[in-house]
């Protein structure tokens, strides 16, 4: 019993930092119809910047998504702007899938000549300390994970829900063609919604570097996740990503306490297929079309 | 090399029969005087540069290793032409960039043996690397002595031109730990143990060999698990070795898990009496670093370098490199004190035989032990090496022997200490 507890903690706390990573990626796909091949990239990049600004300035790496926020909003309406705005429209879909890979690509040489591909983590002193509650330990670092992404997830729903961008990022998810009639710049808003994706990434690569080591290489581990998240989620709902998030890290942790860890993934899988079968777009994927 | 050089004087001997009687006389005794010169007499009859070919991972994958192996040729090679060469000819490095690439390691050696044709060829990084690259080296009668391939499949393919500039096969890495807890006394000895492993090549079969041992001793398994490479989080794997009380923990471990492992154990405050990990601990530049110097205390690895080893020519090794490279003898990794003694091997067989050629070092290397900055090494007939890596533990932040006792430089120190948080 206190096997699985614990193996519950931990899953609830892993599955907070997956969540924040997959609603930006299921964000772009909403918008944009985009699946964001980068999106595991971004968050290593993020990682990075979070641990120059530790190493070089001494920034704690929550304060530091302060500055690597904006920086990689920055860079998702760059990239955008760059290489997904010329595409187009009809095969943005299948092309766009090319690019962002090759995105994913070049953000990973740029680092691995940067950084060289030797592993690094984010060491600002708490990141081991724990708490003993019951017998149970809860990772102090895992809980402020957890705690800022459920900040950042409310921040992207206030800003989907209560703002003039949110309401034409919906609106155009919704029906672009009207959106665009009603007088809204449905490239602007592509170009905000990728980089509001973008800028989770930030949150997320900042907490990531905390908890595991990384290269320039992790990203593709990461992008097989949140693809999977997503797509069990219901590809373009944030609620959905973040209850299949939920369901990876705990169902991957239980098995892996209760059963065998060679199992752990290899589960994941079989729910991912179970649900497909029966809900082919996912959890939550019939109504999200309009419902982010 | 040997082949080229005999098929010159060779030539030289034809021409010379088609001379006058007198000429042929005085240019035969030049010519032969020099031709005997190879197989053993002064080593300043052949001056040109003694050629090594090298394809190393600089780019891709092992990029990060494959420089650290270059690094070490380079230093051996600087050293070795300081003092006046191999036989009395420079050693000259060509070293080429595989990409990591298993295809292309093979286009390299075989440009590097029939285009540049180098004397001699030193390895690449890498079994997946060393594998192909020994055929090719095999199929042309080079030696290929190699500091980076010590997986089983290396020595599956009986070549007998391959020597593993390592003290033991990677896959007896942990049989020192054994050694060590089977020599306690029994009342002493742990009674129950883990092992997490990771699903490599290069790490599960490591704590698999140290249980087949500790089973056949009477130590009981209470936890054996192997984990996917893809595994981010060891938070779980922790939770049920910690439920499941072992006194040891053998980890079968690569890099990144030997750091996410440490640092699950710290957050989950489990503490084993002894705590082996394969790979990973053993690096001073990295482990520290990740997981902090003062959660090292106690954690057992097994290498065959490291900056305090106390191995003979160790401290000439840091300066040497210091002054190429800079840094300190931290910064070291150990591939680049494997690819440094690969080229020391070259240098002992030149002053045995007088020889430097592909022949004569695969006949010299089978027999004999041969004392390098990773250890007294012999090899069996498919290059692996008959000796056993030395047990160090962290211990006041750096690396230490501590088995076998005649090497060991402290005492085993159990139980381990708490981790510092």
């Amino acid at each position: 019993m206190q096997l699985a507890a614990q193996a519950i903690i931990l899953g609830v706390l892993t599955g907070g930092v997956y969540a924040l990573m997959a609603s930006g990626q299921t964000l772009i796909f909403g918008v944009m119809k985009v699946v964001n091949l980068a999106q595991g990239a971004f968050v290593v990049l993020s990682a990075y910047l979070t641990f120059s600004l530790f190493t070089g300035f001494g920034v704690d790496p929550f304060l530091a998504i302060l500055i690597t926020t904006p920086a990689m909003f920055g860079l998702g309406v760059a990239v955008h702007w760059l290489v997904l705005r010329p595409l187009k429209h009809e095969d943005v879909g299948q092309l766009s899938l090319l690019v962002t890979f090759a995105v994913a690509l070049g953000v990973e040489g740029v680092l691995a000549l940067a950084y060289e591909t030797t592993y690094r983590s984010v060491q600002p002193g708490y990141e081991n300390r724990s708490w003993t509650v019951a017998g149970l330990q809860i990772s102090e670092v895992r809980l402020y994970a957890f705690g800022l992404s459920a900040v950042m997830l409310a921040a992207l729903y206030l800003i989907l829900e209560r703002t003039r961008l949110g309401m034409a990022i919906r609106a155009t998810v919704q029906n672009p063609t009207s959106a665009r009639l009603l007088g809204v710049s449905s490239e602007r808003v592509a170009a905000l919604g990728f980089g509001l994706g973008a800028a989770t990434a930030a949150a997320a690569g900042s907490v990531y570097g905390l908890l595991y080591p990384f290269n320039p290489g992790s990203h593709y581990d990461l992008i097989s996740r949140l693809l999977t998240i997503v797509v069990l989620g219901g590809m373009g709902s944030v609620g959905g990503a973040v209850v299949a998030a939920m369901i990876m890290g705990v169902g991957s942790s239980i098995v892996a306490a209760l059963a065998s860890p060679i199992w752990s993934d290899f589960t994941f899988f079989v729910v991912l297929l179970a649900v497909l079968l029966i809900r082919p777009r996912g959890l939550f994927g019939a109504r999200a079309r309009g419902a982010l | 090399m040997a082949k080229l050089q005999s098929h010159k004087c060779w030539d030289k001997r034809l021409r010379n029969r088609r001379g006058t009687a007198a000429a042929a006389l005085l240019v035969a005794g030049v010519t032969l005087s020099g031709c005997a010169s190879s197989p053993g007499s002064s080593p300043s009859s052949d001056s040109t540069p003694l050629k090594i070919g090298i394809s190393l991972s600089l780019t891709g994958d092992f990029a990060d290793p494959g420089k650290a192996a270059q690094r070490g040729y380079d230093l051996w090679a600087t050293e070795v032409n300081k003092r006046g060469g191999v036989l009395g000819r420079q050693v000259e490095l060509k070293i080429v960039d595989d990409t990591s690439s298993p295809d292309q390691v093979v286009t390299n050696y075989q440009n590097l043996i029939t285009g540049d044709k180098v004397d001699l060829v030193f390895g690449p990084f890498s079994s997946l690397l060393t594998i192909p690259a020994s055929r090719v080296a095999k199929r042309y009668g080079y030696a290929f002595i190699e500091p980076a391939g010590g997986g089983p499949k290396v020595f599956d393919q009986h070549l007998d031109n391959i020597f593993f500039v390592q003290p033991a096969p990677v896959v007896k890495g942990g049989d020192v730990f054994a050694d060590y807890i089977l020599s306690l006394p029994a009342d002493q000895r742990p009674k129950t143990a883990a092992y997490p492993k990771l699903d490599d090549p290069f790490a599960a079969p490591i704590a698999d060999n140290v249980k087949q041992r500790f089973e056949a001793a009477g130590i009981r398994t209470v936890y054996d698990e192997t984990y996917a490479a893809e595994t981010a989080d060891m938070g779980p794997i922790v939770t049920k070795v910690a439920a499941a009380k072992p006194d040891v923990v053998v980890a079968g471990t690569q890099i990144e898990d030997s750091y996410a492992e440490v640092k699950a154990m710290i957050q989950q405050k489990f503490n084993p009496k002894w705590l082996f990990m394969s790979n990973g601990a053993s690096s001073p530049a990295d482990f520290p670093d990740k997981v902090g110097y003062a959660n090292t205390a106690g954690i057992f690895s097994s290498g065959d370098w490291y900056p305090d080893s106390p191995i003979a020519g160790t401290k000439e090794f840091i300066a040497a490199y210091a002054a190429k490279y800079g840094g300190n003898g931290n910064a070291i990794d150990n591939t680049s004190a494997e690819a440094f003694a690969s080229g020391t091997l070259v240098e002992l067989v030149a002053a045995k035989t007088g020889k430097a050629d592909n022949a004569t070092i695969i006949q010299t290397l089978h027999s004999g032990t041969w004392p390098t900055l990773v250890g007294n090494l012999s090899w069996n007939a498919d290059g692996a090496p008959n000796g056993s890596y030395l047990l160090v533990q962290w211990i006041d932040g750096r690396l230490r022997t501590v088995y076998p006792p005649d090497t060991a430089q402290h005492p085993p120190l159990t139980p381990k200490p708490q981790w510092a948080g």
